[in-house]
């Protein structure tokens, strides 16, 4: 396996986006309208907006799952409409993605689960072994390793997402509505793991519409409107 | 790169899918044992076409009026003839009695032919069966020759009957093949919605594209060369009711060759019906995913 290219520098852009526009064949209003952002190493930025308003396109746009309809975007340093398609799934290993739905395997326990996702990149299952039990420490589900899914609160499966996303220590960290389906307090706490992420240098990209988090962590906040950018304010609140 | 995830989705999604799987056995099965059919048939052909050719004459059908004189005269030619292999003359007699011999069964035909009533002839075996054309010009116009008929046009008539049966019985296994191919790319787009969060998730996590669809690409191998082993033993079931069965009486013969298991299980086609179905339901699964499991 290739080593990563040299954008996992500590500073300089992971996500740019240049003039982009999505365009779904399906509807005549574009999900992103001429975008332009840049996100730096080690930021931890909001998404915010009402449903509809472009952020899963645009978090959809960065997994390169869909190409943009007009404009340029780069991911750690790659030019995704020049990627290949064989390279797609080395520009995902440099992304972690949590989402609203916790996306786990129900039939895998909770350390398979982190596992899983070592294992599709081809790492050794001595590597796993170490590794997965470190990062289950660290979104504090020690002990729960053996358990299933629905075995677990959502607060503690949108944990085990999180250790899932991490354990790969990528260069990004993508989160769609993560507190979306949890209380208050729960939510706080997935806040906090986030946080302690971003704190190792994980660049945090959260979509979100909650205002008391937005409000409560004082980070930068990136407003979309009908798929254009209304304001791109730092340690911004919901407003 | 863990086999164990692989080997176990390969089971879990054959089962998961069982009627679909057991509909895409089965008409590879039926398919592949029909071609094999047709292969057997192709060469038993071959086979026969080897054995008649090598015994067929040239049959020289002298005049009734022929004289002496020009008996010797055409015998001695055709002793001299360099595209003559041997020679053999048949008296009015002998015809008679061959043809009584081949018509034993037929005592009404039989009845109804005189004695003298089949022309004596010459009957000569070529050194090359095909210059034929040749022989004939040659001595169609010879004094005393009645005419000249060479047996080979007349198997030609037997061969391309079973020629027409060949080809009915592998229009037939392509037609099925191609039913069997669209199922397996159905059953594979099943299995694969099936395990879509898995996939989902497996592409989230950067999986590569051979890693999510080689679990599938196996099964549909398996599911083939199930379906091959299927044929080939529909093919021994066959020899086993027919060649050894009810239509041994037609094989014991002789002028039928018969199939041994040697022919069903020898290079031509055993292996290759098993080559055939795994290659063909790989390839099959992998493009169907090409479309369906996009990175």
């Amino acid at each position: 396996m290739r080593p990563h290219p040299p954008a996992a520098v500590d500073s300089g852009p992971v996500i740019r986006l240049d003039r982009v526009t999505k365009l779904y064949k399906a509807s005549t209003r574009p999900a992103l309208d001429d975008v332009t952002v840049v996100v730096d190493k080690g930021e931890f930025v909001f998404f915010i907006g009402a449903s509809g308003s472009g952020k899963s396109t645009f978090i959809r746009l960065l997994l390169k799952e869909e190409p943009p309809t007009r404009g340029q975007i780069s991911v750690a340093g790659r030019d995704l409409a020049k990627l290949s398609r064989w390279k797609v799934p080395q520009l995902r290993r440099s992304i972690g993605c949590v989402f609203q739905d916790f996306r786990l395997l129900t039939n895998k326990t909770v350390a398979e689960n982190v596992g899983f996702a070592l294992e599709v990149i081809g790492k050794q299952q001595s590597t796993i072994k170490k590794v997965v039990p470190e990062v289950l420490d660290l979104v504090g589900l020690d002990g729960k390793a053996n358990r299933m899914p629905h075995e677990l609160s959502g607060g503690e499966q949108q944990r085990v997402a999180l250790a899932r996303a991490f354990v790969n220590r990528p260069l990004v960290l993508l989160a769609d509505e993560p507190t979306g389906n949890l209380d208050p307090d729960t939510s706080i706490e997935i806040m906090r793991l986030l946080d302690r992420i971003n704190r190792t240098g994980t660049t945090v990209v959260m979509a979100t519409h909650d205002a008391t988090i937005v409000n409560s962590m004082r980070r930068r906040v990136v407003e979309l409107d009908n798929g254009r950018i209304v304001r791109d304010q730092a340690r911004g609140i919901y407003g | 790169m863990r086999a164990n995830y692989v080997l176990s989705g390969v089971t879990t999604g054959l089962r998961r899918n069982i009627t679909m799987t057991v509909a895409m056995v089965l008409t590879t099965a039926i398919s592949l044992a029909l071609l094999g059919s047709g292969l057997l048939l192709f060469q038993k052909v071959n086979d026969m076409k080897e054995y008649f050719y090598f015994r067929v004459e040239v049959s020289i059908f002298l005049k009734k009026d022929i004289t002496q004189q020009q008996r010797d005269g055409l015998r001695a030619e055709l002793e001299r003839d360099p595209l003559v292999q041997s020679l053999k003359y048949e008296s009015k007699d002998e015809a008679y009695r061959r043809f009584r011999e081949q018509f034993k069964d037929s005592p009404d035909l039989i009845n109804n032919v005189r004695t003298n009533a089949l022309p004596e002839s010459f009957r000569v075996k070529l050194k090359d069966p095909a210059k034929y054309t040749l022989a004939a010009e040659k001595y169609v116009n010879a004094e005393g020759v009645d005419q000249v008929v060479d047996q080979r046009k007349i198997l030609g008539k037997l061969f391309s009957i079973i020629g027409g049966i060949q080809t009915i019985a592998v229009v037939i296994a392509v037609v099925v093949l191609i039913a069997s191919v669209l199922l397996i790319g159905n059953t594979i787009q099943v299995a694969a919605f099936n395990r879509r969060r898995e996939i989902e998730i497996m592409k989230l996590v950067g999986a590569s594209s051979w890693y999510v669809q080689l679990p599938f690409v196996l099964e549909a191998m398996v599911a083939g060369a199930i379906g091959a082993a299927l044929a080939i033993g529909l093919l021994l079931a066959g020899k086993v009711a027919f060649v050894d069965g009810k239509l041994a009486a037609l094989f014991s013969s002789g002028v039928i060759p018969t199939i041994s298991y040697g022919d069903i299980l020898g290079p031509s086609v055993a292996p290759l019906l098993l080559l055939i179905a795994v290659v063909l339901s790989a390839a099959t699964a992998w493009v169907t995913l090409r479309f369906y499991v996009r990175v």
